[in-house]
């Protein structure tokens, strides 16, 4: 990436940062944080876009306490959203998995984050072990995907839409495909129940 | 939200640039319990504070400024141990590329936060790391001191569970097997890591043990399958490129290097051997360019030495800018006083003047290096660079003496063995002449240490203890030679009763062998007849 939008897109992420920070100092703007938080993670979007574009996105496995991750993941959001309960579900999580941290994390941040503004009180989080495979779940109480959303399941980067759904699933699909491990590649699934479900399986 | 745990006991370390990040981090850390709270703007004023204190979490912003990064910073206090395997090393970042800065190098911090984080996120993420370092407690500091048997064994005592940390367990214990020479264990294990996922270390730690056990061409191989996987892996290039210089394909090896620079910003180690390759191929305007950079950018970092001027200034001469190199060798002058430094850069000026055609001014700085130089105390590779410079001012002679006792003092070391044999192919030897004179320098310690273990066997202790004693005064960084020198005097001790003048000399061997490698098994030997000394 040209040097100077690289480092334009730093010191905004920095700028960001602090922000969050003092914001988070105040007690009272939990709001304000989590519109700096999603504004970040548009930045971070577009920049796995552009790696991605430039055949530049890779995965860097490793071994990993997925209850743990997912604790870390839910204490961010209970945070940002004080008014809404996070239930997570690690009863049948494996001691250790192999994934992408960073890489997971953007994917299920984006998903929590749709969860969150979905949800009418409640998101639950699991991780548990399906068909050999690690499956991250999502699932808020909210109206749930719209019926076009469940076809394509972001096939491919949906036009900006006001909650940006498209490109955080594309960037999730795209992540999950590229973890694989013995011939299987990662997928990601959604589905409504009593409202939005997102699941992410990893090889 | 706090913590449960004594986090108000807890030293942690702030280190960014930027005012502003540096008080919200206060401010967070506060909340959370933490009390006891450094701040500082800079690795200078880092190192300040962790050479008077032991920090339990050191949290680093990656940007520093416009010189050595935080990644830089970290393989720098790995590699000169400056700090505890135990302390949390947490990345903090917005780099844009965050794929240059997560990079899979030989020094992973413990944690990258990507900025920005909120409170919870940072404090649950710390969470976590303190469980981790309390687990990990004992066997780190069983890493600390070099004890790799005491590292398995607590490791195994845990793998048994298969929790959590159950694969960085193997991890810890194939390193230590690894470092303890058991390396058929180590590669079985690591392969069995393997068999559960292809992950980037497992395989490189796999390579090395195979190059280890002379498997050279399987480590090649498995180098090159992993930079074919992920072309980010550093630590894949540095050991390939390592591996290939030893085998003496220097030319391929400087291509790996090279590679590796342009996918990530060079840790100064890399740099170093990238300019001494290139040097050593008769590239030296490629050495000049790489370390003319590396060391404007790190001007006033600790991560340069003295050698990495003395590479720079070769460089030059070796272009005929002898005068450039004169200047390059003042600048460092200035910076670096130490003992070890001051004899490299005498030596390193002493070529420059001569190329220069000031003979008399070269004289006297090699004069003023071998003054200063007392041979057992100085580091092998400041030998070799003396004996270099006196090659180069035809003092044949003395340079032969300090190869020969640099190859005597480092029997077993490849990569010193490996630079010997540059020095002399460079001075004009061929490549067999060089080998054969390695060769002839190692048999004659062999000699050396053989003849003294037969005549301790044949009853002869006073002159085994003589010639053994000796020889290990002047090589204390040959372990078999002090090792023998150790058990000769022991074994003198249990049979004639305790002399103190012995048993201090037997002790001072004993300590002299621990301090290098803890796992010695000469010790084990040494301590079960000084437990029969009878005082």
């Amino acid at each position: 990436m040209n040097d100077l939008y690289a480092s334009i897109i730093h010191d905004v992420k920095n700028q960001l940062a602090e922000l969050s920070l003092r914001l988070g100092q105040r007690g009272d703007a939990q709001q304000e944080v989590g519109i700096t938080m999603a504004a970040a993670r548009r930045l971070s979007e577009m920049l796995l876009l552009y790696r991605d574009d430039n055949g530049q996105l890779r995965v860097n496995i490793d071994t990993r306490d997925p209850a743990g991750f997912l604790e870390i993941l839910a204490a961010e959001y209970r945070e940002l959203f004080p008014a809404l309960a996070f239930q997570v579900d690690t009863s049948r999580a494996p001691a250790f998995a192999f994934f992408d941290d960073i890489l997971v994390r953007m994917a299920l941040g984006n998903a929590l984050h749709n969860a969150s503004h979905a949800a009418r009180s409640l998101v639950r989080l699991a991780v548990y072990q399906q068909d050999n495979m690690l499956v991250f779940e999502v699932a808020d109480d909210g109206p749930g995907y719209p019926e076009g959303l469940l076809q394509t399941a972001g096939a491919t980067p949906a036009q900006v839409s006001g909650v940006g759904t498209g490109l955080g699933l594309f960037l999730a699909r795209k992540i999950s495909a590229l973890h694989q491990s013995q011939g299987r590649s990662g997928c990601i699934e959604l589905c409504n129940a009593s409202g939005a479900v997102f699941r992410m399986f990893l090889p | 939200m706090s913590f449960s745990s004594d986090i108000a006991e807890k030293w942690v370390l702030v280190i960014d640039d930027m005012e502003s990040m540096r008080s919200q981090l206060r401010m967070s850390l506060s909340s959370s319990g933490f009390a006891k709270l450094h701040l500082v703007a800079n690795i200078k004023d880092a190192l300040e504070r962790m050479a008077s204190n032991h920090y339990d979490v050191i949290l680093c912003d990656y940007s520093l400024g416009d010189g050595t990064d935080g990644q830089q910073f970290l393989e720098y206090l790995r590699t000169n141990d400056l700090i505890a395997r135990n302390t949390i090393f947490v990345m903090i970042t917005a780099e844009q590329a965050y794929e240059k800065v997560v990079s899979v190098t030989q020094c992973v911090p413990d944690d990258y936060l990507l900025k920005p984080f909120t409170a919870a996120q940072f404090n649950a993420r710390l969470e976590k790391l303190l469980d981790r370092q309390a687990y990990f407690a004992d066997i780190d500091k069983a890493s600390d001191s070099k004890n790799w048997r005491k590292v398995v064994a607590e490791c195994d005592r845990r793998m048994a569970a298969k929790d959590k940390y159950y694969i960085d367990l193997c991890r810890v214990k194939c390193a230590a097997l690894t470092r303890g020479k058991h390396l058929q264990e180590a590669a079985d294990l690591y392969r069995e890591i393997l068999s559960l996922r292809q992950i980037g270390w497992a395989k490189l730690g796999l390579a090395k043990v195979l190059s280890d056990l002379g498997q050279k061409e399987e480590a090649r191989e498995l180098a090159r399958e992993l930079l074919k996987e992920n072309p980010q892996f550093m630590a894949a290039y540095d050991f390939l490129g390592k591996l290939l210089a030893l085998s003496g394909e220097k030319e391929e090896a400087l291509q790996v290097l090279q590679q590796a620079s342009s996918v990530s910003p060079g840790t100064m180690s890399r740099i170093r051997e990238l300019s001494n390759l290139a040097v050593g191929v008769g590239k030296p305007e490629l050495a000049e360019t790489v370390m003319r950079q590396a060391l404007q950018k790190h001007k006033y970092s600790p991560v340069r030495q003295a050698t990495d001027y003395a590479v720079l200034s070769k460089a030059l001469v070796n272009q005929g800018k002898a005068d450039e190199a004169l200047s390059v060798v003042a600048e460092a002058q200035k910076s670096f006083k130490d003992e070890h430094s001051v004899v490299v850069l005498s030596a390193t000026e002493s070529v420059a003047h001569r190329a220069a055609g000031n003979h008399e001014q070269a004289e006297a700085a090699l004069a003023k290096a071998m003054e200063m130089g007392d041979m057992t105390k100085l580091p092998a590779h400041t030998v070799v660079a003396l004996a270099d410079a006196c090659f180069a001012l035809g003092k044949e002679e003395d340079a032969t003496k300090l190869l020969h006792h640099a190859i005597q003092d480092n029997q077993e070391d490849e990569v010193i063995r490996n630079r010997i044999h540059d020095v002399l192919v460079g001075a004009g030897k061929d490549a067999s002449e060089a080998t054969a004179m390695i060769e002839a320098s190692t048999r004659e310690v062999i000699l050396l240490n053989n003849e003294g273990v037969r005549k301790a066997e044949a009853g002869e202790l006073d002159a085994a203890i003589a010639s053994l004693t000796k020889a290990a005064d002047r090589l204390p960084n040959n372990l078999q030679i002090v090792g023998n020198a150790a058990v000769v005097l022991a074994l003198d001790l249990v049979r004639n009763g305790v002399v103190p003048d012995k048993l201090a000399k037997c002790l001072h061997y004993r300590d002299g062998l621990v301090a290098r490698e803890p796992n010695h098994p000469k010790l084990a030997q040494i301590d079960s007849l000084l437990k029969q000394v009878k005082t």
